[in-house]
């Protein structure tokens, strides 16, 4: 596959190296002379220009490329780095580093991103998750937005201890797809039994989320 | 948005003109530019933030200036304010030439700053005949009166077009201004005006300057 990066600092020099490493075609967009090292990743393709410009994305023939990875530290770089990549270039898929959690609105298919990032947000939600019992955390947010992947952790004295996973009335658009227990991973059928301490994994639909917190009261 | 020179002289002057005017700008000091009996709201935020533009009063608003001086906040702003909040005229300033494009492709009408002022500044210190007589706020189109050489006399305006790869948008004839039909022969005397796409401008002039090609 051939992966243009816009951003050659840590994030975007790292995602490269990654991929480099599963056997991809790395191209670096990079504007400032002073970070083109390119020694750090000797196998990609640097290619030091302005990745805002149309001329510059023209010449780097972007539209060879499966994916673009807006990766620099500048949101509102990666918001029109992704549209043009999008809508000048038809790149199949766009995914963009989200810097300021404010601006997390803005990274959607309106500005040709595909999947966005938002560090800020997925440490949270790891904090989160290690932290809560009880409530529903949301650790990722999949298909442009539409579904995520839940995680909820029983309490010890869950009302549901015994109870098989087919008590759950679950929503329509929500599925449990995993229980992880003492370090097993349990595929659910419906008469298993829950017990205190589990820890439930579910894709929903976003707007789904408020009748299943209610379905796992009951 | 933006509340340095340009955007604050827009701002007090719409408001002079008798429309409500709202300023968002990242620095608060910047609205110290505004004159003292300016009553239009002054929001402190970030332009392309939703509840910065809420706040400045976006959602009724009938057009948006994008003045900051950051081109991409520029393009941001004023597609958010379009997409997003539905307002009818959106006008951005560019510095950058290179992002005309972008916002070109975006249909977002832009002011491109420096050919502007380059273009000015040509006019007023190069002699007669080599300036453009007006350009397009996006800076990508001209029109410039052109000296011929003499030997286009009597020959058409096609000819002179395709030699030259200008259009000749119209000729001051006798003090009348005529829109030529392409078979309309060249007279002399005749101030032609064409249109040219930036960049081309020299090659044009020069062209003209020259004899008609020997077909």
């Amino acid at each position: 596959m051939r992966v243009a990066i816009a951003g050659a600092g840590a994030v975007g020099r790292s995602i490269a190296a990654e991929l480099i490493e599963k056997s991809h075609q790395v191209m670096l967009i990079e504007r400032d002379a002073a970070q083109m090292d390119t020694q750090q990743v000797e196998a990609a393709e640097w290619v030091h220009a302005d990745a805002c410009e149309l001329g510059s994305l023209e010449e780097a023939g972007l539209e060879r490329c499966d994916v673009v990875v807006a990766a620099t530290g500048d949101d509102k770089v990666n918001l029109v780095v992704s549209l043009l990549a999008k809508t000048e270039f038809a790149v199949r898929r766009v995914a963009a580093r989200v810097n300021d959690p404010h601006n997390e609105w803005l990274f959607t298919e309106a500005w040709g991103v595909d999947v966005a990032v938002s560090t800020p947000r997925m440490l949270a939600a790891v904090v989160e998750e290690a932290v809560s019992v009880g409530d529903l955390v949301r650790l990722m947010t999949l298909r442009r937005g539409q579904a995520s992947l839940i995680e909820v952790t029983l309490p010890e004295d869950t009302p549901l201890a015994g109870l098989p996973v087919r008590h759950l009335d679950l929503p329509t658009d929500a599925a449990l797809v995993t229980i992880l227990r003492d370090g097993r991973v349990i595929v659910p059928q419906a008469d298993d039994p829950m017990e205190g301490g589990d820890e439930l994994l579910f894709v929903a639909a976003i707007d789904v989320e408020p009748d299943l917190r209610a379905a796992l009261d009951r | 948005m933006g509340c340095g020179r340009v955007g604050s002289g827009l701002a007090v002057g719409l408001e002079r003109l008798g429309h409500e005017v709202a300023v968002v700008d990242r620095e608060p000091h910047a609205f110290r530019r505004l004159t003292a009996d300016f009553h239009g709201r002054q929001v402190v935020g970030i332009g392309f933030d939703r509840t910065v533009l809420v706040e400045a009063g976006i959602e009724g608003a009938g057009a948006f200036a994008a003045v900051s001086s950051g081109d991409n906040s520029n393009i941001i702003a004023a597609r958010v304010a379009r997409e997003n909040f539905g307002v009818q005229r959106v006008v951005a300033r560019i510095y950058d030439p290179k992002r005309a494009a972008v916002f070109e492709r975006l249909g977002i009408p832009t002011v491109a700053t420096v050919p502007w002022t380059t273009d000015r500044f040509l006019r007023m210190l190069l002699p007669d005949g080599a300036s453009t007589a007006w350009r397009d706020p996006s800076g990508t189109v001209a029109v410039l009166q052109l000296p011929l050489h003499e030997d286009w006399v009597g020959r058409s305006v096609r000819n002179l077009e395709a030699a030259t790869g200008a259009r000749v948008a119209f000729i001051v004839r006798f003090g009348r201004g005529v829109l030529p039909d392409g078979k309309n022969l060249l007279q002399a005397d005749d101030q032609v005006y064409a249109a040219a796409v930036s960049g081309t401008v020299t090659a044009v002039t020069a062209a003209a300057a020259e004899p008609p090609p020997v077909s």
